[in-house]
């Protein structure tokens, strides 16, 4: 079967029969990069297989209503972003220690993951992008590693292009001031 | 590049790290699938509502509702007021369409009834007076 663009997908997804193959369209044409940017806000890959499907089974349930005020891809990212932070909003209650830092233990945790496949380097770049507060973390990687625009992560994120380069700046300084240190 | 001095414009660093199990985006949509029916068998079917069916609902709701309005209003003579004329007062209110004026000739009609002989004479002989422009004041002072 051809791949659907974006339109023929949002119109198969209000047509009724139609509504199956839409979103089974959407799922093989966005899963791999909506799974990477999930990925990188959870780090782990057992979370991110369940915020993604978590994230997939609320878009099948609004797809149909979906207006398109702004972009397919726009939107599920901005699904997937607010999925992942909530994610680990309830990780962090669900965790009885106070004192437990989970970005912490998502550090450690990083060390002994089969699905880290990156150098020493690589490593201790993630573990300092983990120490970074939770938004500059997403502007960090959004830009840094998927090198998205502005106007684009501003649109997804509902922040001004201003404040997001403000944030990419700090979150590179703050980078490698950390990676000096080691 | 500098092993304790990375530098983050370097293209290596730039590639992510992770993995993923082999196979996992081959039979994601599958297992996917499998959830959302196992989801959607254990809970009642959401029913989706167009918009067109939405305003055809509300549209008929409105009109039923002015059907029953006007069937009671119309069938109401038992309750109606004193002459047969004016539906009961407690039934308008009940249906929020009270008119002041209906209630002030319906609380005049029963007062009057209410009079005795002299006291609907001496009415009558002030409101006849005072039809015809005829100075009574003096009179009601007395």
């Amino acid at each position: 079967m051809p791949e659907w663009d974006d339109r023929e997908i949002i119109k198969g997804a209000k047509s009724p029969g139609q509504e199956e193959i839409a979103f089974n369209q959407l799922v093989q044409k966005y899963q791999e990069r909506l799974y990477w940017q999930i990925r990188k806000i959870v780090v782990s890959h057992d979370d991110a297989d369940d915020v993604l499907q978590n994230s997939m089974i609320k878009v099948w349930k609004s797809l149909g209503n979906f207006r398109s005020e702004s972009g397919l891809y726009t939107w599920l990212y901005r699904i997937v972003t607010n999925e992942s932070l909530s994610f680990l909003k309830q990780k962090k209650k669900k965790t009885f220690a106070p004192w437990v830092d989970v970005e912490q233990r998502m550090s450690e945790d990083l060390e002994a993951d089969p699905w880290f496949n990156g150098d020493e380097i690589q490593l201790k770049l993630q573990q300092a992008i983990l120490k970074l507060p939770e938004k500059q973390r997403i502007v960090f990687n959004m830009k840094y590693f998927d090198e998205v625009k502005y106007e684009e992560m501003s649109e997804i994120l509902g922040t001004s292009v201003g404040a997001l380069k403000a944030s990419y700046h700090h979150a590179v300084k703050k980078i490698e001031s950390m990676l000096g240190e080691n | 590049m500098d092993r304790n001095k990375p530098d983050l414009q370097h293209e290596s660093l730039k590639n992510h790290p992770f993995g993923v199990p082999e196979g996992y985006f081959e039979s994601f949509s599958e297992r996917l699938q499998q959830r959302i029916r196992e989801e959607e068998s254990s809970t009642v079917p959401e029913r989706r509502i167009g918009s067109a069916t939405r305003w055809l609902a509300m549209a008929a709701a409105v009109l039923g509702a002015a059907l029953i309005t006007t069937a009671i209003i119309k069938f109401s003579g038992a309750g109606n007021g004193a002459n047969g004329i004016y539906p009961d007062l407690a039934l308008l209110e009940q249906l929020d369409v009270f008119d002041n004026d209906l209630y002030l000739y319906e609380y005049l009609d029963t007062a009057s009834t209410n009079l005795s002989d002299d006291e609907a004479f001496a009415t009558q002989a002030v409101e006849y007076l005072a039809m015809n422009d005829v100075e009574i004041d003096f009179l009601l002072e007395q």
